[in-house]
């Protein structure tokens, strides 16, 4: 499997004290990301923002998780097979998790290039996929993390720090 | 009118006597602000913004709007009436825009003026303001007062998008006050100003000026009072019409279509939205950052905008209809806006950034906020998930964050209650 890491600058101890402790979540939420639904894709995201609105998060950073994680969910029903957003929301920041069922990404590196899009026509037709997506997720996470290979499933993530 | 518990002032009342607790309310409040316990409905005065869906849902007549008494204007020398865009779609084809004018300047008034006379002098500023702020997109209308709180409440990430200048009916209280004090040796206090408003959101607006409606009027009354004392008088009127100046084009202000269509231009891409839900979910996208393309965004809570207001009494698209019938039909008297520029140039329609009246968190610390969330979510697992909104909040979620924040038990879920073995209630 290839992978892809992305760490923001000045992020890096941050993120690695995170991936090591490996601590538990405070809060977590789950929603199943079907293929080419969407008309409930972005469901997942808008719950989170509004679980983060109640949680009291600043607004410019509450903007930049909602954009990360409208942007992925869109991706994976755009692309996938459909897949699964599983969100967790620790004190200080929230790690936001993207699985599906494939086809995969062929080459990652182009496809974090802006502009860089395989959407098939119907994904166009609906008005995305103009290769936006992932530099989108990039631009506002601190970090993010691929795992994936052509015909086999796709893992996204990323985290984003409260503060 | 609702002054008590907070410092928010509300132009709705509940009548209790009449609340039979049906939770119809409850339901379609946008920002959760209702709850009935107690087979009573208590609105939440820190969370409504005003936009009347209650008022309209209502049937038992339980909650109703506050506007002031047309009495009110006998403490005023001179009297000036500012009559809202959507005012003359509420009449029916038999009486005249002119007609109908010149009947409210005979309820008592010594000058009739119209939010319509300002509608294009508003557009220019409009455009204006959306060149000279680049930096900001979309830029998001900021006259509908139920909107502009609704943004403080819910989306205060967007506070800054907002047109940073005032409404139309403002502005022309500033020019009218100006006007008249100059002209006459009157005071200040001698001269009163009404607004004629279609929505119990402009009556908080008068009542609690902040933002785009920062000049104070003397009072608000509604359209549909107003509505019912020119009917009385309109026979009269009609056999003694005087010449009176009229606006049609500026009616289609009060259209939520109409102010996005002649904002557009080359340059200037414009939206328009109405009703709360589609509000609520434009403003999410928005937020995502997903209408960035929009340059500007006009937002109005009711249905089809102005016309759609709980005060007036007729259907929105009847309203609608008419009004876009009268603005085809007749040409505006021209006005003069020199003085308004003047204005304008020295700054004096700017405002002042709002401040978020944020509600939704559950707690300043978010450590603490997220225990509480998790409190939430356990209550959520007990709960039966229905939305029935029979305990009197709207939905499972709403009972859950009211139970851990002391505002309700368990025992007010109806169906947990049904199905407890044993309990006294159960038939």
């Amino acid at each position: 499997m290839a992978e892809y890491w992305y760490i923001a600058e000045g992020f890096e101890e941050k993120v690695q004290s995170f991936l090591t402790n490996n601590g538990e979540s405070e809060v977590d939420m789950m929603f199943t990301v079907p293929e080419k639904d969407f008309n409930t894709a972005g469901k997942g995201s808008s719950e989170v923002k509004n679980l983060l609105k109640r949680l009291g998060v600043e607004s410019g950073v509450l903007r930049r998780i909602a954009v990360a994680s409208y942007e992925a969910e869109i991706n994976v029903a755009a692309h996938s097979q459909g897949g699964v957003m599983h969100s967790a929301v620790f004190d200080d920041l929230i790690h936001v998790r993207f699985e599906d069922e494939g086809p995969g990404i062929g080459d990652i590196e182009q496809a974090m290039v802006p502009g860089f899009s395989t959407a098939d026509d119907l994904v166009r037709e609906l008005g995305f996929g103009a290769g936006l997506g992932l530099p989108n997720i990039k631009k506002n996470s601190d970090a993010m993390h691929i795992v994936s290979e052509k015909g086999s499933s796709t893992l996204v993530e990323f985290i984003i720090f409260f503060a | 009118m609702n002054k008590k518990d907070s410092k928010y002032f509300h132009a709705i009342q509940i009548l209790e006597d009449n609340c039979t607790g049906c939770t119809a309310c409850v339901r379609v409040c946008p920002t959760e602000a209702i709850r009935v316990r107690d087979r009573k409905a208590t609105i939440d005065p820190n969370r409504c913004v005003d936009c009347g869906n209650c008022v309209t849902v209502c049937e038992f007549h339980a909650i109703i709007p506050s506007s002031d008494p047309l009495d009110i204007i006998k403490n005023f020398k001179y009297r000036v009436a500012i009559i809202s865009s959507s005012f003359f779609g509420q009449f029916s084809e038999d009486i005249s825009y002119a007609n109908a004018k010149q009947a409210v300047l005979q309820l008592g008034f010594d000058e009739v003026a119209e939010e319509a006379m300002v509608t294009d002098f508003m557009i220019s500023v409009i455009r204006e303001y959306i060149r000279e702020n680049r930096d900001k997109r979309p830029i998001l209308s900021s006259n509908c007062p139920a909107v502009v709180r609704l943004i403080q409440v819910k989306y205060p990430s967007l506070l800054p998008n907002l047109f940073h200048h005032e409404a139309p009916m403002s502005i022309l209280t500033r020019f009218l006050r100006d006007r008249i004090s100059k002209e006459s040796n009157l005071n200040d206090d001698e001269i009163g100003i009404f607004l004629i408003v279609p929505c119990v959101a402009h009556v908080t607006a008068v009542h609690q000026p902040e933002g785009a409606y920062k000049h104070l009027q003397d009072g608000a009354f509604s359209t549909g009072m107003i509505y019912g004392k020119v009917r009385e008088i309109i026979k009269s009127v009609q056999n003694n019409p005087i010449e009176i100046d009229t606006y049609p084009q500026g009616l289609t202000w009060a259209l939520s279509g109409v102010q996005a269509e002649l904002v557009d231009t080359d340059d200037i891409r414009a939206l328009s939205v109405n009703g709360t839900d589609n509000v609520m979910d434009i403003l999410s996208r928005v937020e995502d950052h997903y209408l960035d393309q929009y340059d500007y965004i006009v937002l109005r809570s009711c249905t089809n905008g102005c016309v759609g207001g709980c005060l007036n009494v007729e259907n929105p698209f009847v309203a609608m209809s008419r009004i876009k019938k009268m603005s085809k039909d007749a040409d505006n008297k021209i006005i003069h806006v020199e003085e308004l520029e003047r204005l304008y140039e020295a700054g004096e329609f700017a405002v002042t950034p709002l401040a978020p009246r944020p509600i939704m968190e559950l707690d300043k610390d978010i450590k603490k906020a997220i225990q509480k969330m998790k409190k939430i979510n356990e209550f959520l697992t007990m709960l039966p998930g229905l939305n029935c909104s029979a305990c009197g909040s709207p939905t499972c979620y709403a009972l859950a964050e009211d139970i851990v924040l002391g505002k309700a038990s368990l025992d007010d879920c109806v169906v947990l209650k049904r199905n407890k073995p044993g309990d006294e209630d159960e038939d």
